[in-house]
Formats: structure tokens, sequence, C-alpha cells
């Protein structure tokens, strides 16, 4: 079921309703209610998926409760490792198998041998980057002596499988999530009123920024051996701003809707375009993912801990493998190294941590400093982003190359320009929104606190409105195929 | 809760409103398909492609029958060939309890035809996911789920109309279009790169479908049951007849079977496609469409004695 659709539409208000007059008085049928209606959330997309999250809850559990009762290091470190080779190895096969057997072949045929294999056609299950994710930062966590392991299963399986953040996050630790179904929910007004108006800009994000601008990155990369410079570099900014409406929308509508049945979820995204240096960048994109690898990958490995150097290799091993966690092909692991590379200097100067407030904090304009290194943090994201969205490393570098080539200083041609330039002024003015808000939550959480009402519930209908009226073609999120 | 829910339903209602107002607007130049779904069930209906949905024109029929229920229900190729999706569609769209109605089903080999490995497989027929496939409700106005699901464009775009558009779809269904150039040469322009298309794309990758003409018989039977049934070929331009008897050369005959087989009359105007004006060589112009009509109703009032 997809956020956007209208099932979802209806889904929502009717688990709404059950959750807070049918079950709200016994905590235990709460939690499992929320599990039933996330099965049925995820199996509306293939009920044949859920024997996997099942079977992962079940060995999370398990294995939660054995390492919590065993003393021996020897034994404890031996269950955590059959946590992460079991969902490590469900990931494995359903995400990477194809991907390492046409490596194989592609890497023996260099030298030419060409072994005959055949692949295997798997689908993807939605959302199991996430929830493997989510569920294995419990097991370490409790391997750390970090939490208890629970003893509540339905909890510990809504946890799991919590319908708002179960596809596409914000992947939540258990430290922060799981207390939350241990402990009775009370309605609050201002909460849930806040979850509408995150949902309502999420769904704004989504429906009228990404997929609008999907509509022209994918025509424009569609076709990218004909196209010159300048409409490559568009179609780029285009996928830019796809990608960040699509799952920081995303993000907020899971954030706004858990908040309607009291939960709070980490933020996931804080305004990235807006960044200084591509540090603040990756503290401010996917902060859920960015902090889940710093926690559990970067620290094991030593962190900044062992000089230069190793932070140098640590570096490049978090982004390498986060290029490679969002998909099974090359060009998501050459967009992991071209941000390492971005990230390297910062580190080597120890200039990686220099920007940690909000841009322009208590200004309406940033200085022209700050302005610089915007747009140049803006349009070396727009270059990596070509990596992520193109088809393959060759057609990537041809673009780069095109790009960088006369043609850019050509005016962009490609059908429907018109429609184009409506789309990036509607972009002008959703960033506009967005930075004057970007030291909230989510840049319309205290628009028009100070208006009269009226004017409010206008804004908040216009904005509705817009989400209907202005919509582009329906589009899968994107993070669902990671 | 009850402020809670009191606000939430207001502003819902604010949008839907807001949304009703701009969907209202919707009407024939909003596309080729929308206004066919916001009427009620219809009594008697014209069922096809794209050929009927510009060559059959309902107000004809009307006038020339005595009556005032004719409804253009046919679409394109694409959408309309005849199969379980289209069967479906018309049962949606048909009112139940008609007893006395008319229906006139047009046929050519392209509709009993499909691309594809298995031409009998009909979970392969590529209008299941298509707009007939999808849309469950036909008879809504304004028909919100087609504005949403299926609508090519953004909403906003109903208020505002295309200057440029040459469809303009009629209340009782009939697509009316209106090329800019009807003159010989533009004519023969459009008409040379029909043909090439039919005869690159879809000559060689059509087969017959013992599926497809199996819901065509359900249909003719499932119309009977409310009324009388006609089965009418429509004219095309000789070259595209010429494509047509490559793809069945049989076509006739087993056209004549079927009619023969369920008491239905067929109407064949294979041989009159010289007489006839076409915009590109497959649909009749608007002012040929209304005398092949007026040919029609003739027919079915003879048939009627």
């Amino acid at each position: 079921m997809q956020f956007d659709s209208l099932d979802f539409a209806l889904f929502l208000p009717v688990v709404f309703l059950l959750y807070w007059f049918v079950f709200q008085r016994n905590l235990k049928a709460q939690n499992f209610f929320i599990v039933i209606a996330s099965y049925l959330f995820y199996g509306w997309w293939d009920w044949r998926f859920l024997s996997l999250i099942l079977f992962s809850t079940v060995l999370d559990y398990s294995i939660g409760v054995f390492l919590e009762k065993l003393v021996d290091p020897l034994k404890r470190k031996r269950l955590l490792y059959v946590s992460l080779a079991i969902n490590l190895g469900f990931l494995g096969v359903f995400k990477y198998f194809n991907f390492f057997l046409e490596s194989f072949v592609d890497g023996f045929a260099l030298f030419g041998y060409h072994p005959t294999v055949s692949s295997l056609e798997i689908i993807l299950p939605v959302g199991i980057s996430f929830y493997t994710f989510q569920s294995l930062s419990y097991t370490i966590d409790i391997y750390k002596r970090k939490l208890t392991a629970t003893k509540d299963f339905v909890a510990f399986t809504a946890f799991v499988c919590f319908f708002p953040q179960l596809v596409a996050g914000p992947i939540e630790r258990a430290a922060n999530l799981l207390p939350q179904f241990y402990t009775p929910r009370r309605f609050d007004y201002h909460q849930a009123v806040d979850g509408l108006r995150q949902i309502l800009w999420g769904l704004f994000k989504k429906v009228v920024i990404a997929d609008n601008c999907a509509e022209y990155a994918n025509l424009i990369f569609n076709n990218s051996a004909d196209e010159s410079g300048s409409t490559l570099f568009l179609g780029a900014v285009f996928f830019t701003f796809q990608i960040y409406g699509d799952f920081s929308g995303y993000s907020d509508i899971a954030i706004g809707t858990s908040r309607l049945f009291g939960f709070h979820l980490m933020r996931n995204f804080s305004f990235p375009y807006f960044s200084r240096d591509i540090a603040e960048f990756w503290r401010r994109w996917h902060i859920s993912l960015s902090t889940w690898f710093r926690d559990y990958l970067y620290i094991p490995l030593g962190g900044s801990k062992g000089g230069k150097w190793m932070k140098v290799r640590n570096t490049f091993i978090i982004f390498l493998v986060s290029g490679f966690w969002h998909g099974a092909n090359w060009t998501f692991v050459a967009w992991g190294a071209l941000n390492a590379l971005y990230f390297l200097p910062l580190l080597l100067l120890d200039r990686n941590r220099s920007n940690l407030d909000t841009v322009a904090q208590g200004r309406l304009f940033p200085d022209a400093r700050e302005l610089f290194s915007m747009l140049l943090t803006f349009g070396m994201t727009v270059l990596a982003w070509i990596f992520f969205r193109a088809d393959s490393l060759k057609q990537a570098f041809s673009i780069i190359g095109e790009i960088l080539s006369p043609s850019s200083f050509s005016i962009p041609q490609f059908d429907g320009r018109q429609g184009a330039a409506f789309v990036l002024l509607g972009v002008a003015i959703f960033m506009t929104i967005e930075w004057l808000g970007r030291e909230r939550s989510f840049a319309i959480h205290q628009i028009g606190l100070n208006w009269s009402k009226p004017l409010r519930w206008g804004f908040y209908t216009a904005l509705a409105l817009a989400v209907f009226l202005f919509s582009g073609k329906e589009q899968q999120f994107i993070y669902f195929q990671f | 809760m009850k402020r809670f829910l009191f606000q939430t339903s207001l502003f819902l209602l604010l949008i839907l409103v807001g949304l009703y107002g701009v969907l209202m607007q919707a009407d024939g130049f909003t596309d080729p398909y929308y206004i066919r779904f916001t009427t009620s069930r219809q009594s008697s209906l014209i069922v096809g492609n794209s050929r009927a949905a510009q060559g059959v024109q309902p107000a004809i029929l009307n006038r020339c029958l005595g009556r005032s229920d004719f409804f253009n229900y046919a679409f394109t190729l694409g959408h309309s060939p005849y199969g379980p999706v289209y069967l479906e569609s018309i049962n949606r769209k048909l009112d139940k309890g008609t007893t006395d109605g008319r229906f006139i089903v047009t046929v050519d080999p392209w509709s009993i035809c499909t691309k594809g490995k298995n031409p009998n497989d009909t979970t392969q027929f590529a209008e299941k996911n298509r707009l007939l496939g999808k849309l469950k409700y036909v008879n809504l106005n304004p028909n919100f789920f087609y504005l949403t699901e299926n609508f090519e464009r953004p909403l906003v775009s109903l208020l505002r109309h295309n200057p440029n558009n040459i469809t303009f779809l009629h209340e009782d269904g009939w697509l009316e279009v209106s090329p800019p150039k009807m003159d010989s040469a533009a004519v023969a322009e459009r008409t040379s790169e029909k043909i090439l298309d039919y005869e690159k794309s879809n000559l060689p990758f059509f087969k017959y479908s013992e599926a497809r003409v199996n819901s065509l018989k359900q249909i003719i039977q499932a119309l009977s049951a409310h009324g009388k049934v006609y089965l009418v070929r429509l004219p095309v331009y000789a070259d595209m007849l010429v494509l047509e008897d490559r793809l069945m050369p049989d076509f006739e005959r087993r056209m004549s079977q079927l009619a023969l087989k369920n008491q239905i009359p067929y109407l064949s105007f294979v041989q009159t496609g010289d007489s006839c004006v076409f915009t590109d060589g497959n649909h009749l112009y608007k002012e040929s469409g209304a005398k092949v009509t007026k040919r029609i109703a003739s027919w079915m009032l003879e048939n009627d004695k």
C-alpha cells in the first residue's frame, strides 16, 4: 500500500478510529491491532513476504532472549553471528544474489573465461533493507548490553513491522521505539494536528514535487544519449529534487502518521540541500541510515580513534557500504565512493564538523560565503545523483562527459520544456518554503500559528488542494526498491 | 479527540468541496474517454474500438430510430478490443433493467486478434492494465476514480481548455474529431502514416485469438438478453482493408457465421470504403460518419420490420 494511494486514504482513518476507540483500553490489544494493521498494510503489496518478516521477528526475538540470558562471551558472539548471518543472508539472497552472480561472470570474462550460469528470477521484498537493519540494531544492542531483551513478543512484533515506517524507514532503534510500545499512549490533540500537518507536507513533497520532477528526469535520463549537456544537467537537477521530495516526503508521512498513533519516530531529513559542505549534507540526509552506519559499522571499525588513515579507511568503508545498501548495482557503489571522495578533504583538514548549526540561523538571508558554500555543495550532490539515477556506470560517465562539454552552454531542448519550466517554478516556491522553515523539524511545522484562523485554514486547504490538482503521474516511492 | 475529529472532518469537507468544484469542470474537452464514465447506466450501446467511437453517432441513430437512449461506449483498439476486460466494463455500463435496448457491436479483424506469444492467454491481454481494466466505477459524476487514477494530466488542467484540442467527447459518448487540416494532401499524409504504422507495428505481431472471439460471443449474448444486437463492420480506406485481408482473409465468413449462429443481423461496409472520407484511413471523418450512421439506422429499421 502506497502512502499516496486511495487505499491508504481509506486504511488510515479506519485504523485510527479502531485504534483510539476500540482498542484504547488495553495496551496489549492495541499493540496486537498495530501488528494486524501493519501486516495488512504490507500484505496489500505481496502477502507472501509476510512470512519473511514474521521469520525475522521470531528469530530476533528468540536470539534477543538468549543473548540476555547467556553469560559466556563466546556463545554470545556466536549467537549474534547467527542473527547477522540469517538477517544479512536474506538480504543477500533477495537483493544481491544476481548482482554477485553477474559480477562474477563479468570478472571471469575479463580473463577470457565465460562461465555459463543462470540468474534467478527473484522479487525483491519491499522494505527488506529497512526492517532488516531495524531488527539487527535490536540484537546488536542487546549483545552490547545497551538494551535489555523484551519479553513482550507482541510489542517486539509491532516494533519490527510498525506500518508507518516498515517499508522505507526511518530505520528506528529499538532503544527509541520499542519502549513506546510498553507504555500506554494517550491521544494528544497538538501532537495529532502536528502529525497531520507533517503528512500534508510529505504528500505535497511526494505528489507535487517528486512526481512532477520524475516526469522530466525520466524523460531526459531515458534519452540521455541524444541530449545536450545543458539538458542532461537539468535532468540531474530534476532528479535531485525528485529524490529529495520522494524520500523526505515519505519520511514526513511516516513520522506524521506515527504521531497520529501517539508515537515519536526519529527525524530522517533536515533540509539537506541547504548544507554548506558535504559532511553537513550527510548529517542532514537519511539521518536514520547514516547514524545506523555510524553506530554499528563506523564505531566498531575503530571510528575516528585510530589516526587519520584509519578515519579515511573507515569513511570509505561506510560510504561504499551505504552505496551498496541502496542497490545491487555498481552505480550505487560509485555514488558512495564519490561521496567519500567529497568527504575526504574535510576529513583530512579536520573540517568535517565545522557546520553543525543551521545555515543563516536567525536571519532571513545567508551571507555571500554561505550562499557560495551551499551552491557548491548542491552542485556536488547533483553530480553525485547522476550515478544514483543512471542505469549503468557507462551511462553515468557519458552523461557527466556531456555535461562537461561545450553543449552545456546551449539552451536545453526537449519535449515539454514549458511544462518543465512550470515544475521548476514549483520547485522554487517549494524551496523558498523549505528555507523559511529550515529551523523547524519540517518546513511548515510552525507556519501560520500566528495567523488568523481563516488564513491558516485557507493555507492548509490550498496546500491540500494543490496535492490533488498539481499531482504528477503516480510513481512508486524510489526507496521502496531498497 | 472530539475537537480533532470535528476539525479534521471540516477540513476534509473543505477539500472535498473545492475538489468537487474543480472536477465538475471536466467536460468533453477533458480527454477522449472521461465523459463516458460520468453518465448513468445505459440501455442502448455502441461498442467497439476507435472506429466506432468516432464513426457511429448516437444522436443520428436516435433521430432516425425515434429513440433517445443510444450511447457510444467504444474506446480504442488498445483499450477495448474484445476480451474479458471489455465484457466486464460493458456489464458495468449496461442498465440491467433494459428489455428493449438496441446494441451495435462493431467488429474488425484487429479487435479479435492480439499481440503476444499466446493469443489465448487472457492474463496477458494488454488492456488488463489499462483504463478499462483498472476502472471499476464507470457511472459516477464526477468520476473521482477516473480523474485521480487514470487521468493523464494534473487535475489543474481541468480548469483551462486547451485551444489546440481537436477532439470533443459528446455527452452521448460520440468522439468528434476535427483535424485542423482536412485537405487531400494532409489526409493522404496521415493515411500513409497510419497504414505504415499498422503494417510495421501491428500486422506482423497480431494473431487471431479464439479467446477474444469467445468474449465477443459473450458480449453478444449478454446484450441480446436486453434487446436486439446488430453486428457491423465499419468502412475503412482501401489500403487498410488490404492489411486486414492479410491479417484475416476469412474475416467476413467468420462474422457471417457468428451472426447466423447468434441469430443477429450483420452489415459489412467492406465494399463501401471508397465513398467515405477518413481522417487517417482508419477513422471516418465526421461527415462520412454521419452518412454511415444513417445507413446503419435504415438497415436496423429494415431488420426490425
